[in-house]
């Protein structure tokens, strides 16, 4: 008979293996247990989130999901826009102050996603069926969610709230309309501009006699500018983030090609074509600026950025929202901005004015209102927003509504008068183009390898085609 | 043996040691100054989340020198949520440990002594788990998590850091390497398996059972990925998700700052542990290279 003591490691009876595994059993039990009261914790807890329609007598709760970052410390308690600074600062102020208005009504819960994964984790909210009412999302976007019916069209609700689609502008209409329909609440147009440095552009030369600068009218009169500021002050005509980031380089090669008239897409967007002679003549123009030392070698999104405001150049392109902070810099004894600073629309080079531009507008989610209390509180948040055009237009992102882009007060914010033929010019990638994100990425990658790494020009026609057009092909299946 | 011949003798000892102390001391700088070039960075990002973002915008370069604020880390402090996350991440932390620990040793165990059918076949299926890197499984975890209900909950953010094939391999390795003579005493003396393991084995673990604990909670602690899918509403947000949800579009330009005082702030309990375990910490690595 075989005692405990014969019984080698490893080969265990049966009744102490069964022990063995019964504890382990406890042991995961406990910790499921733990884990599941843990779970009830967090459920409960994260109730309050969900767009809920709540107790009849209760206000409505609106979930309202968006990046430009969070800000509780200093606009927690704000509700006046006028005086809050920047995208969240004044955005914060405007939720604080319609919940405000509305207290006991309608609640709307901000959830705030950083800008980067954005659109990764609304995915994963609409998987998990975790649907927030409202997304602020950009118009380039809009075509790619309508077709996968995750928006709702707002044309009934926006005649019932009092939100008027004529008064959106040509650019912002443009933007929300699909297949004839309007599927969001256009907030703002952005688009690249050229931040001009008047310190430098004077020792150039460059200044008209209103004080504003020189603008190139062609390709010929730019290198010719480009050379004769190089010439004067030793330093680049130009910084743009050139390396290291896509889109910059994507915007500004359209805003190239959209000024000769060309276009890349086919009607359907299932097809990119860059064989074409306005898109050679524009990367061809944009090679010779980088070859010729025109613009800030190598540099990234923060080091343009840095460069320009260091005066290491006299040009920088890039969006609308810096406007503030420049002219805040401007203002500053020490900056290399303090001899000027000057903001216009992107020189027409070409035949035609235009811009890239897109938009940020917020939508209803598909499932996020599930009852006719809830869509009617979020339209009314969404009339709100279209109210206070002006206040976010303060934030150097141009208005979207033609009677405010035209209004007395906002032509009196510095520049934008200027600027407002944006809203007019401003030229999107077409709506049926899926996958807007990921195409200007793949685009923006290979014009980087051309300036940046010398990759010969067909080489980097080719496989932009190639890529893009294999990603056209996986979204359309 | 006499007592001469066990001591050392001095003369060879007196002249050896310059010779080796000399270089000791070189390795020594050596060492100090390499330790001062990874140091660097982490001095870099403490000193730029002292500065005012507008003043980051054109200037990166800059250690010492003003202006400064404490205005990043009263924003932080600021953020009406953010002691909720820290709470949030502490609580996924250490319940990832203290489940990776229970199940990494009752399965190492299992694997290192004793024998079921299939023992081999199940073992190379977990050392599987080390060679696919988790991204590849991310999107069907996630559509799991989120068919099972359990998006924006507590379980959802622990219990994928559960499954831990490291910790596992680790667990077997250690237990191999005991002598199987303790089990077999302890079993001469009528203990069950279960004693044997809990009151005999288990303790013998700890130096192995602490390196895991330290590899789980800081990796449990500075995940960021699993955390952005499955915690979607800021009420469950651990303090990486929650720090990076309040960023601004362009923070690495126009928050910088702001983004130096959140990986300070992000950084402070994970150098609290080490700072208390950094003898387990220092004697993990080492043991984990030389097994």
């Amino acid at each position: 008979m075989m005692n405990r003591s014969d019984t080698p490691p490893g080969h265990a009876a049966p009744r102490r293996r069964t022990g063995l595994a019964a504890a382990a059993l406890a042991l995961v039990s406990a910790l499921a247990l733990a884990l599941a009261g843990c779970q009830r914790a967090g459920a409960d807890a994260a109730a309050p989130g969900a767009a809920s329609t709540a107790a009849a007598s209760g206000p409505v709760e609106i979930t309202l999901m968006r990046f430009f970052g969070s800000c509780d410390a200093r606009y927690g308690t704000s509700t006046d826009a006028t005086k809050a600074v920047g995208e969240c600062g004044i955005l914060t102020s405007l939720v604080n102050r319609f919940n405000a208005e509305h207290q006991g009504r309608i609640v709307v819960k901000t959830q705030t996603a950083e800008w980067g994964p954005y659109y990764d984790q609304l995915t994963a909210r609409l998987v998990a069926q975790d649907v927030p009412a409202i997304s602020v999302m950009h118009e380039s976007l809009i075509g790619d969610y309508v077709r996968r019916k995750l928006i709702e069209p707002l044309d009934d609700g926006f005649r019932e709230v009092g939100i008027d689609v004529d008064d959106f502008t040509d650019h912002a209409r443009r933007g929300v309309t699909y297949d004839g329909r309007t599927w969001a609440m256009p907030f703002d147009t952005w688009s690249w501009l050229w931040h001009f440095n008047m310190g430098l552009m004077k020792k150039a030369g460059l200044v008209q006699a209103d004080g504003s600068p020189v603008l190139p009218r062609s390709p010929a009169e730019l290198l010719a500018q480009a050379r004769q500021f190089k010439a004067a002050t030793g330093k680049p005509y130009f910084t743009w983030a050139a390396a290291n980031e896509q889109s910059a380089n994507t915007r500004t090669l359209l805003t190239l090609v959209f000024q000769q008239g060309g276009r890349i897409f086919s009607d359907d967007g299932r097809h990119l074509d860059l064989h074409t002679p306005e898109v050679k003549r524009a990367l061809d123009l944009m090679k010779q600026l980088y070859d010729e030392g025109h613009i800030k070698p190598g540099t990234d999104y923060p080091g343009a950025n840095q460069a320009f405001l260091n005066g290491d150049a006299g040009v920088l392109i890039v969006g609308t929202w810096t406007i503030d902070q420049y002219m805040k810099e401007a203002r500053s004894g020490d900056s290399a901005l303090r001899a000027g600073y000057h903001v216009t629309p992107f020189p027409q080079l070409f035949e035609k004015p235009a811009a890239f531009a897109d938009g940020h507008a917020w939508v209803l989610m598909k499932g996020g209102t599930p009852d006719p209390r809830s869509r009617r509180a979020a339209l009314e948040v969404l009339k709100f927003f279209y109210d206070h055009d002006l206040d976010w237009a303060r934030t150097g992102h141009l208005p979207t509504r033609r009677s405010i882009a035209e209004s007395a007060e906002f032509r009196a914010l510095p520049y934008r008068a200027g600027l407002a033929t944006i809203t007019r010019d401003g030229v999107s990638v077409p709506s049926v183009v899926p996958t807007q994100r990921a195409v200007e990425a793949l685009i923006g990658e290979d014009v980087s390898n051309l300036l940046v790494n010398d990759k010969p020009r067909e080489q980097v026609l080719s496989t932009i085609e190639k890529r893009v057009n294999a990603a056209l092909r996986r979204a359309h299946r | 043996m006499s007592t001469a011949a066990l001591t050392p003798n001095p003369t060879a000892a007196e002249a050896g040691a310059p010779a080796r102390s000399g270089f000791d001391r070189a390795v020594m700088a050596l060492l100090v100054l390499l330790a001062l070039l990874w140091m660097l960075p982490l001095l870099w990002v403490l000193a730029l989340s002292f500065k005012p973002n507008e003043f980051l915008m054109g200037r990166t370069g800059v250690f010492l020198g003003g202006p400064y604020t404490l205005e990043n880390y009263t924003d932080i402090l600021g953020t009406s949520m953010v002691f909720r996350w820290l709470a949030n991440s502490a609580g996924v932390a250490l319940a990832q440990t203290a489940g990776v620990l229970v199940l990494s040793s009752l399965a190492g165990y299992g694997f290192a002594r004793t024998e079921f059918p299939g023992r081999k076949l199940v073992f190379v299926l977990v050392m599987f788990g080390l060679a696919i890197p988790s991204q590849t499984l991310f999107i069907p975890l996630h559509r799991m998590f989120a068919h099972a209900g359990l998006q924006n909950t507590f379980a959802g953010l622990v219990l994928p850091g559960l499954a831990g094939p490291f910790g596992v391999y680790l667990m077997t390795q250690y237990f191999r390497a005991i002598p199987a003579e303790l089990e077999e005493a302890a079993m001469l003396d009528n203990a069950s398996r279960l004693k044997t393991f809990l009151f005999v084995i288990l303790p013998l673990t700890l130096p192995a059972q602490a390196t895991l604990a330290i590899f789980t909670f800081l990796g449990a602690w500075n995940d960021y990925l699993w955390p952005l899918v499955i915690a979607t509403k800021p009420e469950m947000y651990t303090l990486t998700r929650g720090l990076a949800s309040t960023q601004t579009n362009f923070a690495q330009s126009e928050g910088l700052g702001f983004l130096m005082a959140q990986a300070v702030f992000a950084g402070l309990p994970v150098l609290t542990v080490y700072l208390f375990f950094q003898k387990y910490l220092v004697s993990a690595v080492a043991g984990t290279g030389r097994r």
